[in-house]
C-alpha cells in the first residue's frame, strides 16, 4: 500500500480531463439543441420579444459558442450558476437535494446487498433448481417492470389499504450528523424519526432495489458457479478442508467482480431516480432533473450531468482501491 | 510378484456424467490394485478417465459427475475401509492427509488471494497436524525441501509472484505436508517447462525412496512412466485394458491398444523407425461402443469384439490384460455362455 498516495494523486490528476471532457460534450449538445432556451425562459410563446432579448443579453445567449463556454467555465468555477428558471443558486440546490438521494441511495443498496447476494449464492448452489429458475424469474421481472406501475401498486397497497406509509414531507433529525437522515436518526437515538423516514423512503427504496436486485443475484450467481469450478476450489477439496474453509476461499474469490457491479448501481442511484422520486414526490435529484427537463433549465440540466459523471469517476476510483485491498494481483 | 501388501484396491468403479448432450459413461468397471510403497503409472490418451478414476479415490467427482458404484478399499494399519462408503466428514479427513493430490496446472491449483505459506500451513492446520504458528514455521521447511530458492521470503509471496516451476514446488509441498500414504500425482509436470520437469521428478523419485510413499502417476509421458514406475495401467475410453510391470510393457504389449499407444509415441526403451498414429479417435463415451470399447479402432478386432466386453485375463504373473484375442477356446465358450 505505499503507492497509494501516488496513485490518488495520480488518479485525481485524471479526473481533470474526464470531467472537463463530460462538461465540453454535455455543453455542446445543449447548444446545439433546436430550442430558444431564452423564449422558454422569458415565459414561453405570450413573452415580449423585450424580455426575451435582455434574457439573452444576460445569458450570453447571443454569444458564440466558445465565449458561452467560456462563460459556463467561468461561472462553474467561481459558483455562480444560478438556475435562470428558479434563481436558486445551483450548487446549493445540489447540496440540498443531495442527501435526500443519497438517503434513498444507501436504503435501496442495503437492501439489494442484504438480499442479492445471500439470493445468487443460495441459487449457485442450487443450480438449475426451483431456486435458481425463481432467482432468473425475479431478475427477469425486476427489468422488465416499469417501476411507475409498481409504484402505484405499492401505494395502492401500503398507504391506501394498509396505511403503513407516508407520502408526504421528509422527517429530519435534529442534529446533522453525517447528513444522511435515517443514519442520524440512528446515530441519535431519535426513533420516532427514524421510523416516520422509513415509512416515508422504505417504499421507494424497495421499488429501487426490486429492480435491481435480481440483476445481483444472477451475476452473483455466476460468478459463484465460475470460482466453484475452478480448480483452486477442487485442489481446497483435495487439500481436505473443511466446508466452512472452502466457503471463505470460494466467497473471497466471488467477491472481486461482484464489487464492482455493487458500487456501480450504488453510483448509479446516487445520480438520482427520476421516475420513481417524481411518483413518490421525494425533493431528491430525480426531481430536479424532471424540473430541468422539462423547463429547458440548460444549467442545470449541464451541471447534473457533470455530477453524474463525476459519481462515475469517484466511484471508479473506489472500486480500484478496494481491488487492491482484496487482490494481491493488483498494485496501485 | 512376491507377496506385497495391497494398500488401494479399487474394484469395478463406475463414474458417469449427467450433461445435457447424455450420459457420459466415463469410467466403466475399472479394477486396481495398488501395492504399498510403489510407483504406479497410468497411461492413455487424454479423456480416457485417468484423471476421473484417481479422483474418484476420494470421491472428489463433483457433479454433473456422479460415481455410480463400485467400492475402493483403502487398508489404513491394520483396518480396511471402503473410502466410497464412509461418511463425508472421514473422506474429508483422509484427502490431503492419507491420500494427497497434486495436480496438473499449478497455477490454477493456487487460490491466487493468499500467500503461498497460508496455503501450506492450512493443510496442516485442517488436519490438526499443527497451530498456525507452527504450521507456518514447517512451511518454511517444506519449501526447503521442495528446493525452492530462499523460502523465508517465500511463504510471504502470492501465487503471481512466483515462477511456474515454484508454483508446482508450492502445490507439491501442499500435497506433503502431512506425510501422505498415497501420493496422486496427475500429469505433475505438463505445464512447467521441460528443465523443471526433471527437477521435479526427480524430487518425487527422492520421497518416494526416503518416506516409502506410494505413488500413482497420472501421465501420458512414457519417458516419465519407464524412468519413475514400477507397474503401469493402460487406460482405453474408460477401461483398464492392461496392467504389467514397466519392463515388461515395453517388451511385450498385449492389448492391440497399448501396441498402437507404443508404436505411437517415442519409446524410451527402444529405437522407432517411425511413429505410427493409431487410426480413428477416442469414442463418444455418451453412446460408447458395444463389447470392447476399442474395437472399431482395433486392428485385429473380431466378431466377438463387437458383442461382449472382454473379460480380463491374466496372461503371466501380474500381467493382465482385457482382450478376447487372449481368451482361449474353452475359456471363450464359457465366457459367452455366462
Amino acid at each position: 500500500m505505499a503507492g497509494m498516495g501516488r496513485y490518488l494523486v495520480r488518479r485525481a490528476i485524471t479526473f481533470i480531463p474526464t470531467v472537463f471532457g463530460v462538461l465540453f460534450i454535455t455543453f455542446t449538445i445543449a447548444f446545439l439543441m433546436p430550442a430558444d432556451p431564452a423564449r422558454v425562459w422569458a415565459g414561453g410563446q405570450k413573452a415580449s420579444p423585450q424580455v426575451v432579448e435582455k434574457i439573452r443579453k444576460m445569458y450570453h445567449l447571443d454569444e458564440p459558442f466558445w465565449a458561452q463556454f467560456y462563460y459556463f467555465t467561468r461561472a462553474i468555477l467561481t459558483n455562480s450558476i444560478y438556475s435562470p428558471v428558479t434563481h436558486n443558486l445551483v450548487s446549493e440546490e445540489f447540496m440540498r437535494r443531495i442527501p435526500i438521494t443519497l438517503n434513498l441511495a444507501i436504503m435501496a443498496m442495503f437492501m439489494i446487498v442484504a438480499m442479492g447476494i445471500p439470493m445468487g449464492i443460495v441459487a449457485a448452489l442450487k443450480k438449475d433448481t426451483a431456486v435458481d429458475n425463481a432467482v432468473r424469474i425475479l431478475a427477469l421481472i425486476g427489468y422488465s417492470t416499469p417501476s411507475f406501475w409498481i409504484a402505484f401498486i405499492f401505494m395502492w397497497v401500503f398507504y391506501n389499504e394498509l396505511g403503513w406509509m407516508t407520502l408526504v414531507g421528509l422527517p429530519r433529525p435534529s442534529e446533522m450528523i453525517t447528513g444522511i437522515y435515517i443514519l442520524d436518526a440512528l446515530l441519535l437515538g431519535e426513533w420516532k424519526i427514524f421510523i416516520e423516514i422509513n415509512r416515508r423512503l422504505l417504499l421507494p427504496a424497495f421499488i429501487l432495489a426490486f429492480i435491481l436486485v435480481g440483476g445481483l443475484a444472477r451475476y452473483v450467481r455466476n460468478t459463484m458457479l465460475d470460482v466453484l469450478s475452478a480448480d483452486f476450489i477442487l485442489f481446497a477439496q483435495a487439500k481436505g478442508l473443511p466446508p466452512f474453509r472452502l466457503w471463505r476461499h470460494a466467497l473471497k474469490n466471488s467477491l472481486i467482480p461482484v464489487v464492482t457491479v455493487v458500487f456501480f448501481m450504488f453510483g448509479g442511484l446516487l445520480s438520482g431516480a427520476i421516475i420513481t422520486e417524481t411518483v413518490f414526490g421525494i425533493p431528491g435529484l430525480g426531481v430536479l432533473y424532471f424540473a430541468a427537463i422539462s423547463n429547458l433549465d440548460i444549467p442545470v440540466i449541464v451541471l447534473s450531468t457533470l455530477y453524474a459523471g463525476l459519481i462515475v469517476v469517484i466511484i471508479s476510483l473506489i472500486v480500484d482501491i478496494l481491488y487492491a485491498l482484496i487482490d494481491p494481483r493488483v498494485r496501485l | 510378484m512376491s507377496e506385497k501388501e495391497v494398500i488401494l484396491s479399487i474394484r469395478d468403479l463406475y463414474v458417469n456424467f449427467y450433461t445435457y448432450a447424455g450420459v457420459v459413461r466415463a469410467i466403466n468397471g475399472v479394477d486396481l490394485d495398488i501395492y504399498k510403497g510403489e510407483v504406479f503409472g497410468l497411461v492413455g490418451e487424454t479423456g480416457c478417465g485417468k484423471s476421473v478414476t484417481s479422483r474418484a479415490i476420494t470421491r472428489l467427482i463433483t457433479p454433473p459427475g456422479r460415481i455410480e458404484k463400485g467400492e475402493i478399499f483403502y487398508k489404513r494399519n491394520s483396518e480396511v475401509i471402503d473410502l466410497l462408503k464412509i461418511p463425508d466428514e472421514e473422506i474429508r479427513k483422509i484427502r490431503g492427509d492419507e491420500i494427497s493430490y497434486i495436480f496438473q496446472d499449478p497455477t490454477s491449483s493456487l487460490d491466487p488471494l493468499y500467500t503461498s505459506g497460508f496455503q501450506i500451513a492450512e493443510t496442516m492446520v485442517v488436519h490438526d497436524k499443527a497451530e498456525w504458528n507452527e504450521a507456518w514455521k514447517k512451511a518454511v521447511e517444506l519449501l526447503k525441501e521442495t528446493l525452492i530458492p530462499d523460502p523465508e521470503s517465500r511463504v510471504k509471496n502470492y501465487p503471481h509472484e512466483l515462477s511456474g516451476g515454484m508454483r508446482q514446488r508450492v502445490v507439491i509441498s501442499i500435497a506433503l505436508s502431512n506425510d501422505p500414504k498415497i501420493l496422486i500425482a496427475d500429469e505433475p509436470t505438463t505445464n512447467v517447462d521441460v528443465t523443471v520437469q526433471a527437477e521435479l521428478m526427480d524430487l518425487l523419485k527422492e520421497l518416494q525412496r526416503k518416506k516409502g510413499t506410494t505413488i500413482i502417476l497420472i501421465t501420458h509421458h512414457m519417458g516419465l512412466i519407464a524412468e519413475l514406475t514400477e507397474r503401469v495401467g493402460v487406460m482405453y475410453a474408460g477401461n483398464l485394458v492392461e496392467i504389467a510391470k514397466v519392463e515388461e510393457l515395453f517388451e511385450n504389449p498385449l492389448h492391440p491398444y497399448t501396441q498402437g499407444l507404443m508404436a505411437a509415441v517415442p519409446n524410451p526403451l527402444q529405437k522407432i523407425e517411425r511413429l505410427i498414429p493409431i487410426k480413428g479417435s477416442v469414442p463418444n463415451l455418451i453412446y460408447p461402443p458395444p463389447g470392447c470399447r476399442f474395437h472399431p479402432r482395433c486392428p485385429k478386432a473380431m466378431p466377438i469384439c463387437k458383442e461382449k466386453r472382454p473379460p480380463r485375463i491374466e496372461v503371466s504373473p501380474g500381467h493382465f490384460v482385457e482382450c478376447w484375442l487372449y481368451v482361449s477356446e474353452e475359456e471363450w465358450e464359457g465366457k459367452n455362455n455366462e
